[in-house]
């Protein structure tokens, strides 16, 4: 084991500004939660050590800016990621309806080898706020992440922390998995079973 | 931090339940010596009846630094003592090192256990201070004749046992090794640390020579007699430390290692000489070579003493703190690093390897630490500014900082006031700025520029209210021309017209006017500014209370309530989303607001205080991000010309897209400085007094302080962007304000001269300094971005190539501009750069704004 190289997964983390991208990571990451963390600008990621089954693996956070306009220079980052997280608040329905062109953009953006089979994780955020407030429902987001082929979904709290270590849990899975096929076989990554069996392991929340 | 100055009570008053007392001896005479005073010391008290011991060498204004904080600091003197040999009696206890002695005869053995080393805190001194003092500024290189006695210090073997306290005294004879950082002038102070055979490390001592009274007269006496200043034993310029070394010389065997030159080992045995000596019998040049700080291998040669190497040797120095020091020194015990491991600050990755310092470091996380411990270094070098830019920049600073950074530096004139340039660096007053006009018409009597200059050179003054008045000219809401009369006109109109704007968007919302596209642009632009507004700037007393219920019930904050300010800046970027439709509100907009706001108090006049800030900013903006390409193109120039070995190493990371810069440039380093100094930045670059676009050279101002981290650590964009994003709050403004200036003057010179040398053809004799095969490299290419590749490429690659195969570590950026200017006659200013030369305040056409904004207006 020791002998194998060292293993960074790239997680990328979009979605409409103001859902909680930089409160779910710094509640994963440093079990911290701000109610005052400022508006992103830019990028910045943060990293942490998790094993994987018996592998450990360093991941890296990617946190970006929320406002649409602020996507077209951060390209760069989005390229070799292991994994994309589209996280919405379930208090706003915009924030959900915009997930499918997070998706899309992602997807030319980062343009990897094989799409179809690209681990994406939904994350409905701010489920602590309460449910008179509440306008996307679970079997909403769910149906959603059906239709993209068994997108693993999660309802999280970054205030509270809630189920995020059972969302990340499966981020880094399912990530590890993406960088694998990438490792081993990067001419036919579809061809990889494990991904696939993977996923549906995950979706099955 | 009370518990930690508290201090030790000589007369032994401390807790006795921890340590039972000794003894004392009472027939031990006080010069005696007995050749057998090995043992354990850390149960010994200090003598309750002893009249004292002897004073033979102090230090006043050495430091410990117990938390990174400077106002945590604790001044005390480091103290040579010689204690009567009666007051160690425990000859019972198994000695705690069995070689020690074995090399040398009895009588330094003897003397190692009956001297201590000792640092004592002034606090707890009392009477005893004034002999402190004495013998502190004795001038001499032996101890003062008569004795000066002082009560004993508790001794100590372990830094535990002095728990509480920074204070401790041990016996030379427990010392096994010294560890010195030579001070680095400007940068941070030299310190040493004192290890113990029982493998323990007491807290650093840090030298505060430019503090210490006897450290300048020894270094004035130096300089009278010898002509120099140089430190005797560890090299550089003399310093306190430097003088413990030579106490120690006179009474005990003192080598320095050779693997690690830093480290003096106090009598080594020869297993020690081995493990860490100068491993056999020194060669001259293996001494030189150790004296000099010098790998032992490494060929005798002159060492050049670049003032810029600072950086580089912080970093060495960080390195060599923490990593060699654990991996190498063995004494670096578990317990230090255990102190060092719980400390919260450290990430996991450099804690781990406290926590196991004979572990054999995984590269990926020497890594981590590397990132670290070069943030950290920098963390000190800033620190020591800020210490430095307590007062204010005289000219002799700005030349000596300019000489250091990016080599000499064009001290401005006398201005025609006879101001000098230390005056001219004072804020502004609100008295001073109302004596620029006419009592009668208010009518400015100063050219714009001299009120600007004055401005841009010292700032406004913080307090006074000079800022409230003064902002509106800076911003373009009064001309620089007008009467008080006509200001009070514009005034009045600009709040009638904030009022109408606030008005139509209000009835927008109400009516829910427009077409379904408008109406959800304005819901969604309203959700934005909410949202934003309440994470603006929240520590700001001003905006930080939640005292009044939120109006709108549904709003996501309607539980935490709000406050009246905040509310006034949700009002005024909503009637800045109706006064620029074509924009509309874009994220990072309440971040350029709020120190308006927090300035005027008035949303009317801050509002129009903003309108006149964003038309520079609009282009920061816009739904294409042009604005922030073309600016961060121009800052991969600017790089290119000021600094092409940066550049060239920057494009190895592949990161010359600048992206990193990206948070800085969109909104004027909001996120980096302080709230104060960003008030103090912004009436500074809004005077265009050098440059309209003065804010690109802030940024590379900070780039290039940051220049050698970046080179000898960065290793991918990832750890540039990681490292540049994690200098906010660390960044002292005095200085960079100065350093950027100092570049903008550079700027300027080296366009001229590549100006010049285009209308000159170059003497055919240029042609046979060493070129580069491909002079074209460095020609723009078809996108208008010069081409400078790094592998074959233009002059200054070059130029860096040859100065490092020429033995020079580095070159200061005027050696690189020098020599890009020297070797590459090709160069070319592009557009991009010729434009910061102008002080023209760029805005944007209103149609480019309606194409490219991103907003509704129809």
């Amino acid at each position: 084991m020791s002998s194998r190289k060292k293993i960074l997964l790239k997680v990328i983390i979009l979605g409409d500004s103001g859902v909680g991208k930089t409160s779910l990571m710094n509640q994963y990451v440093n079990k911290k939660f701000s109610a005052s963390y400022k508006a992103t600008i830019g990028a910045d990621f943060l990293t942490k050590e998790v094993l994987v089954d018996d592998r450990l693996v360093t991941m890296q956070l990617w946190d970006t800016a929320g406002q649409e306009r602020f996507q077209s220079l951060g390209v760069a980052f989005y390229r070799g990621a292991d994994c994309c997280v589209l996280v919405y608040d379930v208090n706003n329905a915009k924030s959900f309806d915009t997930l499918d062109s997070w998706r899309d953009e992602f997807l030319i953006q980062a343009s990897p080898m094989d799409p179809e089979s690209f681990p994406f994780v939904v994350l409905g955020n701010k489920v602590d706020v309460g449910d008179d407030k509440r306008v996307i429902t679970s079997k909403r987001a769910q149906a959603w992440c059906q239709a993209k082929g068994g997108v693993p979904y999660f309802e999280t709290s970054a205030k509270e922390g809630s189920n995020v270590e059972q969302a990340f849990e499966v981020i880094a899975r399912n990530a590890l998995a993406q960088e694998e096929s990438q490792d081993f076989n990067p001419d036919f990554p579809e061809t990889i079973p494990i991904n696939i069996g993977e996923q549906n392991q995950g979706c099955s929340c | 931090m009370a518990s930690h100055q508290e201090p030790f009570t000589p007369g032994g008053v401390e807790d006795a339940s921890r340590d039972p007392p000794s003894p004392a001896s009472p027939t031990a005479s006080f010069y005696d010596m007995s050749d057998d005073e090995e043992g354990e010391y850390s149960t010994i008290r200090p003598s309750k009846t002893g009249k004292g011991v002897k004073l033979l060498y102090t230090k006043s204004k050495v430091y410990v630094h117990p938390t990174p904080s400077a106002k945590d600091n604790i001044p005390g003197y480091v103290a040579l003592i010689q204690q009567k040999p009666g007051r160690t009696d425990s000859i019972s206890s198994p000695p705690t090192s069995p070689g020690v002695g074995s090399s040398l005869g009895g009588r330094r053995s003897a003397e190692t256990s009956s001297l201590l080393l000792a640092w004592v805190p002034e606090s707890s001194l009392g009477a005893a201070s004034e002999i402190y003092s004495k013998v502190d500024m004795f001038e001499s290189d032996s101890p003062p004749k008569q004795s000066c006695l002082v009560p004993p210090p508790p001794i100590t073997t372990t830094h535990s046992s002095s728990l509480g306290t920074y204070a401790f005294a041990v016996p030379l004879s427990e010392v096994f090794s010294v560890m010195v950082r030579p001070p680095n002038t400007g940068w941070w102070f030299g310190s040493i640390i004192i290890n113990t055979r029982g493998g323990d490390s007491f807290p650093p001592l840090f030298f505060h020579d430019s503090e210490c009274q006897s450290t300048i007269a020894q270094r004035r006496r130096l300089q009278r007699e010898n002509f120099s200043i140089g430190a005797a034993e560890t090299g550089g310029v003399f310093w306190g430390g430097d003088q413990v070394i030579s106490w120690l010389k006179k009474y005990v065997n003192v080598e320095r290692s050779g693997q690690e030159p830093s480290v003096f080992l106090i009598e080594p045995n020869e297993a020690d000489k081995v493990s860490f000596g100068s491993g056999g019998k020194p060669t001259p040049d293996k001494v030189k070579n150790v004296l000099q700080g010098k790998h032992r291998d490494e060929p005798m040669q002159k060492k050049p003493q670049n003032p810029g190497d600072a950086v580089t040797k912080a970093l060495t120095q960080a390195r060599w703190n923490f990593l060699e020091k654990m991996a190498q020194v063995t004494t670096f015990t578990r317990r230090t690093a255990q102190n060092l491991a719980e400390n919260k600050n450290i990430p996991p990755q450099v804690r781990r390897l406290m926590q196991d310092p004979q572990v054999q470091t995984v590269s990926d996380e020497f890594d981590s630490a590397r990132l670290y411990l070069a943030r950290w270094a920098m963390g000190i070098a800033e620190q020591s500014e800020k210490e430095r830019s307590q007062r204010i920049w005289t000219a002799k600073d700005v030349l000596e900082m300019e000489e250091s950074e990016v080599g000499e530096f064009e001290v401005l004139d006398m201005d025609s006031q006879g101001l000098s340039l230390a005056d001219r660096r004072k804020p502004v007053t609100l008295k001073e700025w109302n004596s620029y006009f006419n009592s009668a018409t208010g009518r400015l009597e100063r050219t714009p520029d001299e009120v600007k200059e004055r401005i841009f050179l010292g700032g406004l003054h913080e307090e006074d209210g000079a800022r409230k008045e003064a902002w509106l000219f800076l911003l373009g809401v009064y001309e620089w021309d007008s009467t008080k009369e006509e200001r009070h006109a514009k005034m009045n109109s600009l709040r009638d017209e904030y009022i109408r704007l606030k008005g139509a968007w209000w009835e927008r919302m109400v009516d829910e006017q427009g077409t379904l596209e408008e109406r959800e642009w304005w819901k969604e632009q309203k959700m934005r500014i909410e949202k934003d507004v309440h994470r603006t700037d929240r520590h700001i007393p001003l905006f930080a209370g939640e005292d009044i219920p939120h109006p709108d019930p549904d709003s996501p904050f309607a539980e935490a309530g709000t406050n009246v300010h905040l509310e006034q800046m949700k009002d005024m970027l909503l009637t800045y989303n109706e006064y620029n439709r074509d924009l509309g509100y874009v994220q990072g907009m309440s971040d350029l607001l709020a120190p308006i706001y927090a300035v005027e108090q008035d949303d009317a006049v801050a509002f129009w205080g903003f309108v006149g800030f964003m038309e520079r900013m609009e282009r920061n903006f816009l739904r294409d991000q042009s604005g922030m390409r073309l600016q961060l193109l121009t800052l991969d120039h600017l790089c290119q010309l000021l600094d092409p070995q940066l550049y060239d190493h920057l494009q190895k990371l592949d990161s010359t897209n600048f992206f990193f810069f990206f948070r800085m440039l969109l909104v004027w380093f909001k996120r980096e400085f302080s709230f104060p100094d960003i008030l103090r930045l912004y009436e500074g670059l809004w005077t265009d007094f050098l440059s309209a676009n003065f804010h690109m050279f802030i940024a590379m101002a900070i780039l290039e302080k940051h220049r050698n981290v970046i080179l000898e650590h960065l290793k991918g964009f990832d750890e540039v962007l990681k490292y540049v994003n994690e200098l906010s709050g660390t960044i002292d403004l005095q200085s960079t304000l100065v350093r950027a200036e100092g570049l903008f003057r550079r700027f300027q010179r080296v366009v001229e001269a590549i100006d010049k040398k285009s209308n000159f053809p170059a003497p055919t004799v240029r042609q046979r300094l060493p070129q580069p095969p491909s002079p074209s490299a460095a020609k723009p290419g078809a996108d208008g971005r010069p081409r400078q590749g790094s592998s074959g490429g233009g002059a200054g690659a070059a130029a860096s190539a040859s100065a490092s195969s020429s033995g020079r570590a580095r070159m200061t950026t005027g050696d690189h501009v020098a020599a890009g200017v020297g070797a590459q006659k090709e160069r070319v200013i592009s557009p991009e750069l010729r434009a910061l030369l102008s002080r023209e305040l760029p805005k944007l056409d209103k149609t480019e704004v309606r194409a490219h904004g991103g907003g509704v207006a129809s």
